[in-house]
């Protein structure tokens, strides 16, 4: 059996992927190719320490970042559930401290409105930008096209 | 060599891959192409240290990317299964520097 095989029949599974940075993602596979670049959906990616944790809809990583795949979650399906809540409520808490931080600690994330179009797809680990700051609503900007992949109602959620 | 890396003898086999940031990972080899990337079964990770005995995490079916992969070796199950985990003490590895 071939590795990349594998990969491709894993496509709509829950995985955890390792950077060769340390940092670990957890999300479906959603797609893969021969160098290995994967496609998730519904993302957790934590810090290396394992302390900090981001939540995005999409990312897409390079093959040659990768070291390590897991097909087994490295949390239960029910931590996820505590996890995402968690991240959920030290949002909310970032949004309403939003004014009084510096730009780029608030990390810019939040909820995008639900404003039906499809998601921008999100790349990689974003970090706090200059604009992060005071916008809630951070990178989930929906552009009211239909034609973002993630085309769900959800709206944007990720980060500027 | 006509079979690549030569891992072809171990498919099925319990091996124990080393990774470049020093992680001793153990399991059954299921496959692995020309870039040494690696499928493990049953797999765990073998964690040392000098202050308590080896731990060992469950991490189950893997795939470990070739770029990650330092050293393959064979494992002998038969001397495995006498060594008693919790009073080995190790130095853990470190990483590769390139």
């Amino acid at each position: 059996m071939l590795p990349l095989s594998l990969l491709k029949t894993a496509q709509g599974h829950p995985m955890l992927v390792e950077l060769k940075s340390g940092e670990t993602y957890n999300g479906h596979l959603v797609n893969c190719d021969t160098w290995m670049n994967i496609h998730l959906r519904e993302v957790i990616c934590t810090s290396k320490d394992g302390d900090r944790f981001w939540r995005m809809p999409d990312c897409y990583i390079r093959g040659i970042l990768l070291s390590i795949f897991g097909s087994q979650m490295s949390l239960a399906k029910s931590d996820i559930d505590v996890l995402h809540k968690v991240i959920d409520k030290v949002q909310e808490e970032s949004k309403t401290r939003a004014d009084r931080k510096p730009p780029g600690v608030g990390r810019g994330r939040g909820r995008g409105r639900e404003e039906g179009g499809g998601a921008r797809q999100v790349k990689g680990i974003g970090r706090g930008g200059d604009d992060a700051g005071g916008r809630g609503m951070g990178g989930g900007r929906g552009r009211g096209t239909s034609s973002g992949r993630t085309g769900s109602s959800r709206g944007g959620r990720g980060r500027g | 060599m006509s079979n690549g890396s030569g891992l072809e003898s171990l498919v099925d086999q319990t091996i124990s891959v080393i990774t470049n940031d020093g992680r001793n990972i153990v399991g059954l080899l299921k496959g692995f192409d020309q870039a040494t990337n690696i499928i493990l079964d049953e797999s765990h990770e073998r964690v040392y240290s000098t202050k308590e005995g080896v731990q060992q995490l469950v991490l189950g079916l893997y795939i470990i990317r070739g770029d990650n992969v330092s050293i393959v070796g064979e494992l002998d199950e038969e001397l495995d299964s006498h060594l008693d985990m919790s009073k080995l003490r190790a130095h853990p590895l470190k990483p590769v520097i390139h």
